[in-house]
């Protein structure tokens, strides 16, 4: 099946599968336009005949135009007739292979390889091969994984095929977080974390992550309870405790009705077959038709809002029942819960800063959130966005934030540059903009002076959002801050970030600011510094990678005072690509 | 230079034909809505006329042995820095219009979705040129697995 040049093709047996699917759907065609023919044809079957033979059709056409090719550097894939694509990718750079079967592709024997670096979808999918050609791929691709791979392959044969859906294999790719430790955890992690979500011991998890290298190299694993994550106690330093003073702080929120309008509903509809109409019974109760709709709604908030408080602060209790937050030789990990207890270890080597997120009036009650920056982890419910400690006072939160990163730095604390005051300018016209466009095209209808009536507010908004621009350097740490609704504070190190994107519009550019991204594997993946001044923008990318920057930015780096720096012009335009 | 008015061309068809599917909708529909047509008409054709040749002037890349960097956009520029050592993958892809043209868009991919750049409308064996060379330089420079 090798063709020139090492390129090789999908299995021929696609080729089989889709002729039969094409004769399948042109036979139900058949019933459905001949013999079932009694008032006229049975559109559905016609549609559906037809949908399944242009897909076998497609199929083909992507199984005569795909190659594949492992060379000693990369592994290459080339797809499409009308629109074509070549896709390479290193050799070093791919962390997982897994492969995955649904019913009938499992009939024919044919596995569908995904192939991972790191990214945030699989790089190549390679649909299908058949089973000796995908174990001969991923022996090439991951020499060292090809024992566990071989075993998880024949226990997947011998299983019952009739298992339908996804029946991803995930000995190879644990084996590759063996022989890859750094990143190819990141899936190994993400596993272990659901694992602790779900509240299993995760026995099975460990012993398979065990198999392909040292447990201790898995970021986030689901430590099978209090022995084993305590059991190895190196250096153990006890960061934060909970405290019944945080319990107020996490149960008051804006939302706290909501909370219980959940349950009142589930007791009214269990209530119901029984006869007893609760909504009924409450609105006598309280008297809802003697009052206008406004006064219900509040009476309703006001009702409903102390239960709404004792309701989150129950569900903090029993979620952070426990909780302490330790340094374990050079992982920190947190244990909480009451009902399921819930270990995540955060691997020092996967860390790679950390954040406060303080919405408006948090913000005023001086109140953050504290999340750390780590590659590898999946965002789940469990740990939204990192989320390491709940709730805090700021200076509370501060004082433990000095304490979690491993070198002791305090980034978050340090001095922030304000923006030029045209990022201001900009914010007040949005401000102002927004809710004129918004009253013009209300014009048509009644009530356009609504938009009008919020400028005072967008206004203050505007402001708000001004002030918490800001960005710094503080040693290997850069920090950028935004928002207004909610202020974001995040603390990146420099070797963290894997690329630079400026931008700036027509308005930015008379007025010499540009916004700043950055592109990084870990936490959001991508964090945004918006309208700083060109200069202060390139003297903060010459500081943050000057080696990167020393190429692209001319008289930065604070090497030839007096000059300013400026973006180097890219000497390759199309022009000479083209002539 | 061919290419180029070509590709205007292939932005114009492109805008106008949408204008003319959103236009015959509209009409069979509503007629309140024909000031706005007229509006985007207006927009539309500015779009045709000045956005491509404003686009063409703009774009610059680059490649050295340690990063791609790229400036594109018009109203809004646009530049990008990515080191090779935290490239992912390399794209090539031409649809039917460009290989029509004989030109390609080369894609490189990092581990954000934000660190991606893309180099669009080259001609097929600069762009060949460009994926091997980049080919070679990243397979060689270590990746540093984050």
């Amino acid at each position: 099946m090798s063709g020139d040049d090492g390129w090789r093709r999908l299995s021929v047996r696609v080729v089989y599968m889709d002729l039969i699917r094409a004769a399948f759907s042109c036979a139900v065609g058949y019933l459905g336009a001949v013999a079932f023919n009694d008032d006229g044809p049975v559109w559905a079957l016609v549609a559906g005949s037809l949908a399944g033979f242009l897909g076998a059709l497609l199929d083909l056409v992507r199984w005569m135009t795909t190659r594949y090719r492992v060379s000693a550097a990369a592994v290459e894939m080339r797809s499409g007739w009308a629109a074509k694509r070549h896709r390479t990718v290193a050799r070093d750079r791919i962390r997982t292979v897994d492969s995955s079967a649904k019913l009938v592709p499992r009939l024919f024997r044919l596995r569908v390889m995904h192939i991972g670096s790191g990214e945030q979808a699989s790089s190549f999918t390679l649909n299908a091969l058949d089973s000796g050609h995908a174990a001969r791929l991923r022996r090439e691709l991951l020499p060292s994984a090809w024992d566990e791979a071989a075993a998880g392959e024949v226990l997947e044969d011998g299983a019952d095929p009739a298992v339908e859906g996804d029946n991803r294999e995930a000995g190879a790719s644990h084996a590759a977080a063996g022989e890859n430790p750094e990143a190819g955890a990141s899936h190994a992690a993400t596993g272990g974390e659901r694992e602790a979500g779900a509240g299993h011991a995760a026995d099975g998890e460990g012993r398979t992550a065990g198999a392909g290298g040292e447990p201790r190299e898995i970021g986030a694993r689901a430590a099978g309870g209090r022995g084993e994550g305590g059991g190895r106690g190196v250096g153990r330093e006890v960061i934060a405790r909970l405290r019944w003073g945080w319990v107020p702080l996490n149960a008051v929120s804006v939302w706290g009705p909501v909370v219980v309008v959940g349950p009142v509903f589930a007791l009214y509809w269990f209530l119901r077959p029984f006869g007893v109409d609760l909504l009924g019974v409450g609105r006598e109760l309280s008297g809802w038709d003697s009052r206008s709709l406004v006064w219900n709604l509040v009476l309703c908030a006001v009702i409903l809002y102390p239960f709404g408080v004792v309701g989150s602060a129950v569900s903090f209790v029993v979620e952070n029942w426990g909780f302490e937050l330790a340094r374990e030789g050079d992982a920190l990990v947190t244990r909480r819960g009451l009902l399921t207890t819930r270990t995540l270890q955060r691997d020092d080597r996967r860390m790679r800063g950390l954040a406060f997120r303080e919405p408006l009036v948090w913000r005023w009650l001086r109140l953050a959130e504290t999340s750390v920056v780590t590659t590898g982890l999946r965002q789940t419910v469990d740990a939204p966005s990192g989320a390491i400690l709940p709730r805090l006072r700021l200076s509370e939160a501060r004082e433990i934030a000095g304490r979690l990163l491993p070198d002791g730095r305090r980034p978050l604390e340090a001095e922030l540059v304000p923006h030029p005051l045209g990022a201001l300018r900009r914010r007040l016209g949005w401000a102002i903009s927004g809710p004129v466009v918004a009253s013009v095209v209300l014009l048509f209808f009644d009530g356009w002076f609504w938009p009008l009536a919020l400028v005072p507010v967008t206004l203050v908004l505007a402001v708000v959002a001004y002030r918490s621009l800001g960005h710094a350097l503080d040693g290997p740490y850069l920090v950028v801050r935004r928002g207004a609704l909610s202020r974001n504070t995040v603390a990146l190190q420099h070797g963290a970030v894997i690329g630079w994107t400026l931008r700036q519009s027509l308005l930015q550019r008379w007025g010499g600011r540009m916004t700043v991204g950055i592109a990084t594997a870990a936490g959001e993946r991508h964090y945004q510094a918006p309208d700083m001044g060109v200069e202060q923008a390139l003297v903060f990318i010459s500081g943050a990678t000057p080696e990167l920057a020393a190429r692209f930015i001319e008289g930065g780096g604070g090497a030839a005072p007096g000059r300013h720096p400026a973006l180097r012009v890219c000497t390759r335009s199309d022009v000479r690509a083209s002539t | 230079m061919l290419w180029r008015t070509l590709q205007a061309l292939f932005w114009g068809l492109g805008v106008l034909g949408g204008l003319g599917a959103v236009f015959w909708w509209v009409e069979a529909a509503r007629g309140w809505l024909g000031p706005v047509i007229v509006g985007l008409g207006v927009v539309y054709a500015v779009n045709v006329v000045v956005m491509p040749g404003w686009r063409y002037r703009v774009h610059r890349w680059e490649t050295t042995d340690d990063a791609v960097y790229a400036l594109e956009g018009w109203l809004t520029k646009k530049w990008q820095i990515v080191p090779l050592s935290r490239i992912q993958s390399i794209d090539t892809e031409s649809g039917p219009l460009q290989q029509m043209l004989g030109i390609a868009t080369v894609k490189v991919t990092t581990a954000s979705s934000e660190g991606k750049i893309s180099i669009e409308g080259l001609d097929a064996g600069v762009a060949r040129e460009t994926v091997d060379r980049l080919r070679e330089v990243t397979a060689a420079t270590p990746g540093d697995a984050t």
